[in-house]
């Protein structure tokens, strides 16, 4: 999944703004994961510019997926 | 009884013997795919519950009364479990968890069972650990931002 995540995270540089947390490692992802209600990863939370929510993924996902959530944020 | 009769009887012993492994064990050298309804029947039984993610992530939630055997631990680990009892186990979406059950059956694990959909499928109960956990507001460099953001909670597994 991370080559996946890298190549979007490339594509999409000065559009969507990837915040990548390894929460077996980062206290402060696994406490964002919980407060998203998040249980499982990789979990891919997508974020309008003010803050809501435009949807999320779980576990192993497509590409084609990603980008059609990503091409959507606003 | 002559020699060649007796032959002819061996081998059709041995052949029942051996269909009858192939009908009634586990197909793919002792390990199995199941759903997640069928998961939760085993879980209901007893069946011991292996989960294979990292221990942040059993943490995070798991199955009730699932033993977190992280992969990078399950050698080790199952080197003292016994092969005839009967396993169920899991990761997040299967992927982990299919390697784990193939090296299972490799080792001679006679009644493994998979649940291939993972835990994100599971119905059965789950203990999670985000109801122990409050967090009064989002750190400020999340939301709202500049623009868009996709946030990626993951491990490195």
């Amino acid at each position: 999944m991370k080559p996946v995540v890298d190549r979007l995270e490339q594509e999409y540089t000065g559009t969507v703004e990837f915040k990548v947390y390894d929460v077996d490692k980062s206290q402060e992802g696994a406490e964002l994961m919980r407060s998203y209600g998040a249980q499982y990863v990789p979990t891919f939370v997508f974020l309008n510019s003010d803050g809501s929510e435009a949807g999320r993924l779980v576990g192993e996902v497509a590409e084609n997926d990603m980008k059609a959530q990503l091409d959507v944020l606003r | 009884m002559g020699q060649r009769q007796w032959v002819v009887w061996a081998i059709a012993a041995v052949a029942v013997v051996g269909l009858g492994v192939l009908l009634f064990s586990p197909a793919g050298g002792g390990a199995q795919d199941v759903s997640p309804e069928r998961s939760a029947e085993l879980v209901a039984e007893g069946v011991r519950v292996i989960d294979v993610r990292t221990p942040g992530e059993y943490e995070m939630s798991h199955i009730e009364r699932a033993e977190n055997v992280p992969m990078n631990r399950l050698a080790q680990a199952a080197t003292n479990w016994d092969r005839d009892e009967p396993l169920l186990v899991y990761c997040t979406t299967g992927a982990r968890s299919g390697d784990a059950v193939r090296y299972l059956a490799d080792q001679g694990f006679a009644n493994v069972y998979h649940l291939a959909a993972g835990i994100i499928a599971y119905q059965g109960a789950i203990v999670s650990g985000s109801d122990q956990v409050e967090i009064a507001e989002m750190p400020d460099d999340v939301v709202p931002g500049d623009g868009p953001v996709l946030l990626v909670f993951s491990t490195d597994w």
